[in-house]
């Protein structure tokens, strides 16, 4: 029983998710204040975003409830931190290249460091493979299939 | 209308067309397993090709790309957790846990056997159907369209193993990001941040990240994720008797459904597939089994969603109205050929219409004869280990988002949705509902204005009108099934932990 204990988690913790979407919802109502509504037979662009939003909070609220009244909800898992930060620095590397430096070194350096997320992986097999994987994107998305990205910068 | 198939079929069935409709269902199958590159990079890729060709042939390539890419997108759905396309989500949801079993082959199998089971049922209702289903088709006005998607969209809730209030929740987000870019009507920008989204939000950052880069953030850094004894001999791809009676239901189900809602323009094969998963679990006897690795909830959308595929060419070729923008470049094919689609392409183009009918036929087969084969190959490919497969996905999620629109906006975007279906997935919120909502949202938006701007706001037409008056039930019907069903788990849970505490 002890064990269970320690897996169930504070109120706070338990209104997390509830909270995150009724901020959306809120926020929506907000940006969207100054969106022209219209009438119901002459609907402008704002007469749907609010309505979503209304359901959007009213639904939170609701969820709110209910999370906060089972007790028995399991934590949620811890963040896999290393993962998080590796891939969005390969992605994000991806993107700054991509228009920069062309398609061949944005694939060669996303690889690369999406790679340092697997602690075990030596630099030679990264660098050996990154080479490899590169190829292959080359072969496969700039000669077979001719897409109309640069592969070095122009 | 069996003689005009048999002429088609003879068309088909010279051996200069038979090589095309292949080249045609093989390049698009394995293109369409690469996320973000699928029907219309092929289709663009072969277009110039079909100068050379007559429209006949050129019709039967492209179609056979377009229904081709349906197959390979399961493939990447099931195997990497990548949905292509919106109707390819719901086959990751009961495919993926399947592979990540090791049970991959299987899966596979199942799922080009559905198809294909769909897909000939779809082109047996464009062959003895096809002028009915149009005249259907053309009743669906505004106020049926918006009923139709209210009912898409409550299905979507069904979908997933959490609460429906959290899936309902999570179809109102989606419905929130559609909105993001101008307005249809007014041209009025809402939720526009920054100049990159004035187009909106790209269907496919938004379902690359949500799926692909979660799923990516989740395993990359986890040693213990390796696949071992995935076995690729013959008897295990089967699936076993019993496994194979339970997906007779599903196929007949999900393929009826499909034919049903592929023949509306717009968004017909998604909202079959996210329906024809909703029925399985609403008529199943262990719904707690699905988004676990429940056969029928990978056959049944994989058949309707083939089914819709095939009859989706019914407004197409009847009505000359592209449903999306794949039919709209096979339009244009037809167009460059000189040949006007619509209403009197059955009369004056005999050949042509019954012959890309029959080779619907004669493809469906050629893919599963290719298919199973090949599953061999994509299963061994589930061999390498994932340390070696992820940052290959990583780079071709980002090719295939960033060629999509040409916008690094969009791969920094699917990276964010990436994290976001990362975190979501902890708090027992589903990604699916999130696409339907997102896809089906500004079909809502749109139908609703018009119906109350035609009708002057009057409510009662929802059910005044036949078509809106059946679906109109059959959403109440939901909404009740819902509410008893949840009450019932709760009785059930309170029942279950008052007995634990004593």
């Amino acid at each position: 029983m002890q064990t269970q204990d320690q897996a169930r988690t504070s109120i706070v913790h338990r209104a997390t998710s509830g909270a995150v979407l009724l901020f959306i919802g809120l926020g929506m109502l907000a940006i969207g204040w100054d969106y022209p509504i219209g009438r119901l037979t002459q609907m402008g662009p704002g007469f749907i975003p609010r309505a979503i939003a209304v359901m959007i909070c009213v639904i939170a609220v609701a969820i709110i409830i209910v999370d906060i009244a089972d007790a028995g909800m399991d934590k949620a898992g811890g963040i896999q931190w290393r993962g998080l930060i590796f891939v969005s620095a390969a992605m994000l590397i991806f993107a700054v290249l991509v228009d920069l430096a062309g398609l061949v070194p944005a694939m060669f350096l996303a690889v690369v460091v999406s790679m340092l997320a697997d602690k075990a992986a030596s630099p030679a097999t990264i660098l050996l493979y990154a080479v490899l994987a590169t190829g292959a994107g080359w072969l496969l998305f700039l000669v077979t299939l001719e897409l109309p990205i640069p592969a070095f910068w122009r | 209308m069996i003689d005009q198939f048999l002429m088609g079929l003879s068309v088909v069935m010279q051996p200069e067309i038979l090589i095309y409709a292949f080249a045609g269902v093989f390049i698009g199958q394995l293109i369409g397993v690469l996320p973000g590159i699928g029907a219309i990079t092929a289709i663009s890729l072969l277009l110039p090709v079909t100068f050379y060709l007559d429209a006949t042939t050129s019709m039967i390539m492209l179609a056979g790309i377009y229904y081709g890419s349906q197959y390979g997108g399961s493939i990447a759905s099931i195997l990497l957790n990548l949905p292509g396309t919106p109707s390819s989500v719901v086959t990751c949801l009961e495919g993926y846990p399947i592979a990540r079993d090791g049970r991959a082959g299987m899966a596979l199998f199942v799922a080009a056997f559905s198809s294909f089971v769909g897909g000939m049922i779809g082109v047996a209702i464009l062959v003895l159907a096809a002028i009915p289903m149009t005249s259907i088709a053309l009743r669906f006005g505004a106020p049926e369209y918006a009923m139709l998607v209210v009912l898409g969209l409550l299905a979507a809730s069904l979908v997933g193993t959490g609460s429906q209030l959290r899936s309902f929740a999570m179809v109102l987000v989606g419905i929130a990001l559609g909105l993001v870019g101008a307005d249809a009507t007014t041209g009025y920008y809402r939720f526009v941040a920054m100049p990159e989204l004035a187009d909106g939000i790209s269907l496919v950052s938004l379902a690359m990240g949500l799926f692909g880069v979660s799923e990516i953030i989740r395993n990359a850094s986890n040693r213990t994720r390796t696949m071992t004894n995935i076995s690729v001999t013959m008897r295990d791809i089967i699936p076993t008797r019993t496994e194979a009676r339970s997906l007779l239901g599903p196929i007949l189900r999900g393929s009826t459904i499909g034919s049903f809602f592929g023949a509306l323009p717009g968004t017909g094969a998604a909202i079959a597939s996210f329906m024809a998963y909703a029925t399985e679990k609403r008529v199943s006897r262990t719904p707690e089994k699905f988004g676990t690795g429940h056969l029928p909830g990978l056959s049944a959308p994989e058949s309707a969603n083939n089914a819709a595929s095939q009859t989706g060419f019914i407004p197409t070729l009847t009505l000359g109205i592209p449903g999306d923008a794949v039919m709209a470049l096979i339009i244009g094919a037809l167009i460059l050929n000189g040949i006007i689609p619509g209403p009197r392409l059955m009369v004056d183009q005999p050949l042509l219409f019954w012959g890309v009918i029959a080779s619907f036929f004669v493809g469906n087969v050629i893919l599963l004869l290719i298919n199973i084969p090949l599953i061999r190959l994509w299963v061994l490919l589930l061999r390498i280990p994932y340390q070696k497969l992820y940052p290959v996905i990583i780079v071709m999620i980002c090719v295939g988002v960033y060629s999509h629109r040409t916008s690094v906006t969009d791969v920094v975007l699917t990276l964010a949705f990436g994290i976001i279906g990362y975190l979501m997935k902890s708090y027992r919120f589903e990604p699916a509902p999130v696409l339907l909502g997102f896809v089906l949202g500004p079909l809502l938006e749109d139908n609703f204005r018009r119906t109350m701007l035609i009708y002057r706001g009057d409510f009662a037409i929802f059910i005044e009108r036949p078509i809106s008056a059946v679906l109109f039930a059959c959403t109440v019907a939901l909404i009740g099934f819902s509410i008893f069903s949840t009450i019932k788990t709760y009785r059930r849970n309170v029942q279950t932990r008052g007995a634990h505490e004593r």
